[in-house]
């Protein structure tokens, strides 16, 4: 074997071994999303709580927060502690605006869910059949899009929201500092 | 006789799942279509199993949004893409052959291509040895007159 076949050898193992390398790093569940720049799907649906029902349309000219989530739904337990902070933080604002989708869930078990975890009082849609949930390509809980004013998604965030996630993620491109 | 009872209740072990696949022949057509497109898309939250075959929740679901599809006359690729739209070509268990997935169907045809050649020039090589090493050596007139000498020289 001379030396030039020792080197593309060696090459190749070291292309390989780097892209093993690289794909460890990937998170399975973390799968990038068609509908971040497409128009958001509208729906309208029983609310939780109420009889008003939820519309995502009634909110254009707003950045709207959808969240999916459900009682049976451990990680949103561990993320529910910043949505009730955001609800807050965010009340005084008139462009930003938070909606849940309660998805695969009944909706006692839901409103106990609120009652023993906290309230943060934006309305929540109601989708037993997750229908809504499979028309935005929904995975599992927690999930949210951030829609902007025109009713197009911008982002997808898999997994819990983080405290600072408003700040890092949302306001920059709320002010368009992110195109 | 003896023989023969065994392999009469073997017989009636074979038709017995007659009934059974009676049942799937004479399914539902819609039924059939709502099977046909949901084995081909990915239960998004299982490993590697089909809509069709998974027991989860989201994929009991899918499945009933295919069946509302189809039922209300939808066609095939128009329920594939609306799939597709909203979960990318994740969805499909089987990767398209568009775009950069062209390279991965691609590639083992590429890396047999690659193998093929590197063979093929790794065997010239080793032919190019062998017959090398069955040549006789050049020699020149002072070396054959040594060799000469040293045969002159032994005794036989």
């Amino acid at each position: 074997m001379n030396g030039l076949w020792k080197i593309v050898l060696l090459g190749v193992v070291m292309a390989i071994l780097l892209l093993f390398a690289l794909g460890l790093k990937n998170d399975p569940r973390d799968i990038p999303s068609p509908l971040v720049n497409r128009p958001a799907n509208d729906f309208t649906a029983p609310a939780l709580e109420g009889d008003q029902p939820v519309r995502l349309s009634a909110h254009r000219g707003q950045w709207v927060l959808v969240n999916f989530w459900g009682s049976w739904c451990v990680s949103c337990v561990a993320e529910h502690p910043y949505l009730m902070e955001l609800a807050k933080q965010t009340k005084k604002r008139t462009d930003f605006v938070m909606l849940g989708v309660d998805f695969r869930d009944n909706p006692d078990s839901a409103r106990a869910f609120l009652a023993r975890h906290g309230n943060p009082g934006y309305a929540h849609a109601q989708d037993p059949e997750q229908k809504i949930a499979i028309d935005w390509g929904v995975y599992g809980a927690p999930e949210s899009y951030l829609v902007d004013p025109n009713g197009t998604i911008r982002m997808k965030h898999t997994g819990p929201l983080f405290p600072g996630w408003f700040e890092q993620r949302a306001l920059p491109l709320m002010q368009g500092a992110v195109k | 006789m003896r023989l023969f009872s065994p392999l009469l209740l073997l017989a009636w072990l074979l038709v017995m799942p007659g009934p059974a696949l009676a049942e799937l022949r004479n399914e539902d057509p819609t039924e059939a279509m709502v099977r046909h497109i949901a084995k081909d898309l990915r239960c998004a939250v299982c490993q590697n199993q089909s809509v069709y075959e998974s027991n989860s929740d989201l994929a009991k679901d899918m499945l009933n949004v295919i069946r509302t599809k189809v039922a209300a006359g939808e066609q095939e690729t128009a329920i594939r893409d609306y799939f597709f739209q909203r979960y990318g070509d994740y969805i499909y268990l089987e990767p398209t052959t568009q775009g950069m997935n062209t390279l991965l169907w691609s590639a083992p045809f590429i890396g047999l291509g690659i193998g093929g050649l590197a063979l093929w020039l790794a065997m010239r090589q080793w032919r190019k040895r062998t017959r090398e090493n069955t040549q006789p050596v050049p020699t020149n007139t002072a070396m054959q007159e040594r060799i000469q000498k040293e045969l002159d020289q032994v005794h036989l």
